[in-house]
């Protein structure tokens, strides 16, 4: 009919709120919610059953008493005060957490500029996630055969090792490479790091690059737009990264015992061992510790950045 | 970014380095994994390049003093018992997705519930399917205690593709055949599943991955049954011959291979999802 | 005769947000209800509740007489063709069309001859014979169209809702499509209630034409009665083609800003807010000053024209206030020249004005 300012003619769909909320919302009612979360009822007892019961277990067990090869569900707390006794013990607590902070500040250092350069110096969308890919696919090969590949990296006549000589950067072969604590540390630090640069560079690649030339335009150097515009918007990333990589060195002991010749003793390896002479309720113990650990980590990180409101 | 060519540049080095750092350990084990045998060591020198230690591996070369890896029957223990936790979590998995489709009461604790399966470490799952297991007196073994740990860590990344899947999925061809008078569950049958069953596959793939590499969970569930990464995991503390090597980069080729299957079903999935919305287009 | 659709008091709200508001309508059985409204107006919603793939907060709603509220989409008996067709990309034309009878709860067909039959007859009466075969993704935008006509109608449904059907299509698809769509209307009886935000649509496809604003009916009458009697002003704005003024009534004329306009027959004399509406082929453009005694007329300036075809519209810029439109019909006028910028008298008799208070 008219052409100046109307938009009547020939309006597509007017959902309105459903259109914005998607599936989750707006889902499509030939059934009761009720008979819907019927479905969900197996899933539910599985995890509730095979998972929930036995982290509860472990929170009980470490209450009993342990004789030598048993337990009985005796109640006391003699594992408990033996544990935090123990020399040993307490330093596997030590070690754990020391391992925990070094590896993630070393997959933060490692990981932050490659997750720079993805996120906000690549822009074609495909080769970002091409190179995504390449940082993310060693992940999802045998754990431990990537544990195992840095033993002839690392050792004396390892890869390392020889290459250094050969350009002459050293005259004699560095041991203290394999079978130590650095070691377990360069190993963590590589199987972990692509937990830190995907969801890192992921943030990032949100940033709209106009803030960047704004900023730019109004003079400020390069330094200062990194430390007010990039890297809090990339804060979201980090602590998700930071998440994801405290989950799996908490939980370690593969690599550490692999990598520093049984040296190296974690929370993990201490249960392991512990299982091992049928120690339940003290690797209970070590177990829970472990567990309270993790959540204070994760909430200590959560409080950094109220994840919710920012992804 | 882009005018800052130094930067940049450096960055792009940078990166590049830190691909090697990620490769660099798997390079050099499939480089010693040509090393010659039996004499040859996990170390440099290459005395000479040779396929000896992967025909090692099929027992196809004369007894040395290097044992055997003992795959044959570790091997077929993890794919049954992959290819099992794929099936339930699968199954499971679209299940649950399913429900979700709903907002129904509790949906949030539920969320968590599962996720929390993929969080927790292996080795407290572990150590509780351990513990339960001591005192209720059931054996630990792949197919039961082990199955049971495989899943509920393979279980939530199952669900959440499946979720992924649906959060795409047009739901108007799902109402259309409602309107047709045909039953929810049919239209299920019909039509949402031919639709979501590239997703359903890449949901597979993904767990039966996650299930063959498994290990922390395994270690403590399966009790005397060996699976693939246990038989490795026992070669650990023994002195190491190229044969590991050679089966690192053998399972290492399968492991990829199935990733690149799974990336084209994801990839297929989603494109048939999309294809309702964009029936729409003229001519 | 019972109405085949009955809606009583249907509300429903979105995170707060009320979408319907206690809306009540009636159907009659074997019509032709178009149904206009903008965005907001809540008219896809009523659809979808209508059809149960949403619940109403409140309110009922039944078909031929019973109460469906809470009986699954499946069990209504209501065929609906979406915007974006919904057709199954996985079969061909043909085993979209035959999926209803094949898999319906109640009465699906077995004979595969019977099913043949049918299908093949809906082809052929919606125009698509012969096409069976095509794969989905081989079709145009309008051949999917009456694939999606073609799979409702083949059900036998009480009733089909048309959820803004025509606005995937290009203008000339379009009419085409209305033409078919009443022709199909007509051959097998079945009741339409097709919503659409386009008023040309709206007014053209209904026997009986319900505006929907704001959640609620704001009028539900024969199409010309809407178009020449539009209940209130916010309706008349749906119409999109009516001048729409804004201001009050004092001592029975129409005042706004310097304007000063006698009002029709029957309106209030006085009224603190008032809207004053007339449509734009009841004005005449003439030179300033030739004002009759008992016509409104305002000053303004000649802005710019539009030709559609079979009229023209031309813009018109008054002191203050926004554009003003006349559109002169070229069966009745013959086109004229304006000197854009000059100043022109526009005139139209005081009864026919609309004037809301």
């Amino acid at each position: 009919m008219n052409s100046l300012g109307n938009a009547n003619t020939g309006s597509i769909d007017e959902r309105g709120p459903m259109s914005e909320l998607g599936a989750a919302r707006g889902a499509p009612r030939a059934t009761t919610p009720f008979a819907a979360a019927l479905l969900a009822v197996p899933g539910i007892l599985w995890m509730v059953l095979f998972l929930l019961g036995p982290l509860l277990m472990i929170v009980y067990v470490s209450f009993w008493t342990q004789k030598t090869f048993t337990i009985e569900s005796t109640l006391t707390l003699k594992s408990w005060i033996f544990f935090f006794s123990s020399q040993t013990y307490l330093s596997a607590l030590l070690t754990t957490l020391r391992i925990w902070l070094i590896v993630l500040v070393a997959t933060f250092v490692v990981g932050y500029p490659v997750a720079l350069y993805i996120g906000l110096f690549i822009r074609n969308k495909t080769i970002q996630t091409i190179v995504l890919v390449i940082c993310v696919v060693p992940f999802w090969t045998s754990f431990l055969i990537r544990v195992l590949a840095w033993r002839p990296m690392l050792g004396t006549e390892g890869a390392v090792n020889l290459l250094l000589m050969k350009l002459g950067v050293i005259s004699a072969p560095i041991d203290v490479l394999l079978f130590t604590e650095f070691s377990v540390i360069i190993g963590m630090t590589q199987i972990y790091v692509v937990f830190m640069v995907g969801p890192i560079a992921f943030m990032l690649s949100r940033i709209d690059h106009s803030l960047i030339e704004a900023a730019r335009d109004l003079g400020a150097g390069t330094w200062r737009i990194f430390r007010t515009i990039i890297f809090p918007l990339s804060l979201p990333g980090v602590v998700t990264g930071a998440i994801f990589v405290s989950v799996m060195v908490l939980g370690e002991f593969a690599t550490s015992a692999e990598l520093s010749g049984r040296k190296v003793n974690m929370l993990g390896n201490i249960i392991v061992t512990q299982v091992g002479s049928l120690k339940w309720a003290f690797a209970a113990v070590a177990g829970v510790i472990l567990t309270v650990l993790m959540g204070l980590v994760i909430a200590g990180l959560l409080r950094v950045v109220n994840l919710r409101k920012e992804l | 970014m882009q005018n800052q060519p130094v930067l940049r540049t450096l960055l792009m080095l940078y990166t590049g380095l830190f691909i090697v750092f990620l490769y660099g350990p798997f390079v050099v084990l499939t480089i010693l994994s040509f090393q010659s045998g039996p004499e040859g060591g996990p170390q440099f020198p290459i005395i000479e390049w040779s396929t000896y230690w992967y025909r090692h591996l099929f027992g196809l070369t004369p007894p040395s003093r290097v044992a055997p890896l003992p795959i044959g029957r570790a091997l077929v223990l993890s794919l049954s018992l992959s290819f099992m936790t794929m099936v339930t979590s699968t199954v499971l998995g679209t299940m649950t997705a399913q429900a979700f489709r709903s907002r129904f009461k509790g949906s949030g604790i539920v969320f968590y519930l599962i996720v929390l399966g993929m969080m927790v470490p292996g080795v407290l799952v572990g150590l509780g399917v351990a513990l339960v297991s001591t005192q209720f007196g059931i054996p630990r073994n792949w197919w039961g205690t082990a199955f049971v740990a495989h899943v509920v860590y393979t279980f939530p990344f199952a669900f959440l593709v499946m979720l992924a899947i649906f959060n795409r999925f047009d739901r108007s061809v799902e109402e259309a055949a409602w309107s047709l008078g045909v039953s929810p569950i049919t239209t299920f049958r019909k039509v949402t599943f031919p639709l979501i069953f590239p997703g359903v596959l890449s949901a597979m793939l993904f767990a039966f991955t996650l299930s063959y590499d498994e290990f922390p969970r395994t270690l403590f569930a399966a009790g005397p049954d060996l699976t693939l990464p246990l038989a490795i995991y026992g070669t650990f503390s023994v002195e190491i011959h190229p044969n590991v090597f050679a089966f690192g980069v053998l399972t290492t080729l399968f492991s990829f291979s199935l990733l690149a299957v799974y990336g084209i079903l994801m990839m297929l999935s989603v494109r048939r999802a999309k294809q309702v919305a964009i029936q729409e287009e003229i001519r | 005769m019972t109405a085949i659709l009955d809606l009583h008091g249907i509300s429903k709200a979105y995170a707060g947000k009320p979408a319907l508001r206690g809306l009540s309508l009636s159907v009659d059985r074997g019509a032709y209800v178009s149904m206009l409204g903008s965005s907001g107006s809540g008219k896809s919603t009523l659809l979808r509740i209508i059809a149960g793939f949403e619940r109403p907060d409140a309110g009922d709603i039944r078909v031929d007489g019973r109460s469906v509220l809470g009986v699954g989409a499946h069990e209504r008996g209501i065929g609906f063709v979406f915007q974006n067709f919904a057709l199954f990309p996985h079969m061909t034309v043909f085993e979209n069309v035959a999926f209803g009878l094949r898999h319906r709860v109640r009465g699906a067909l077995r004979a595969e001859q019977e099913i043949r039959r049918r299908v093949e007859a809906m082809l052929d009466m919606v125009g698509l014979g012969g096409l069976g075969g095509r794969a989905i993704g081989q079709i145009s935008g309008g051949q999917k169209q009456r694939v999606a006509l073609a799979r409702t109608l083949v059900t036998d449904p009480a009733i089909i809702l048309l959820d803004e059907p025509l606005g995937a299509l290009d203008a000339n698809l379009r009419e085409r499509m209305m033409v078919e769509l009443r022709r199909i209307h007509r051959q097998l009886g079945i009741t339409f209630l097709h919503v659409t935000g386009n008023e040309q649509e709206a007014l053209a496809m209904g026997d009986r034409l319900t505006v929907l604003d704001n959640g609620a009916v704001a009028q539900l009458a024969e199409p010309d009665a809407v178009y020449n009697r539009p209940a209130s002003a916010r309706v008349a704005r749906f119409l999109n083609c009516y001048n729409i003024f804004e201001g009050r009534i004092e001592d029975g004329r129409f005042r706004r800003d310097g304007l000063s306009l006698p009002c029709p027959k029957g309106a209030p004399r006085r009224a603190a807010e008032a809207s004053y509406c007339v449509r734009f082929d009841r004005i005449t453009i003439a030179e300033p000053g030739s004002a009759q005694p008992d016509e409104a007329a305002i000053t303004a300036r000649f802005v710019a024209s539009e030709y559609d075809g079979p009229t023209i519209t031309y813009f018109f810029a008054p002191p203050n206030g926004k554009a003003v439109e006349v559109e002169y019909h070229l069966s009745h006028h013959r086109p004229e020249e304006f000197a854009v910028d000059r100043e022109y008298l526009l005139r139209w008799p005081a009864e026919d004005a609309l004037v809301y208070a």
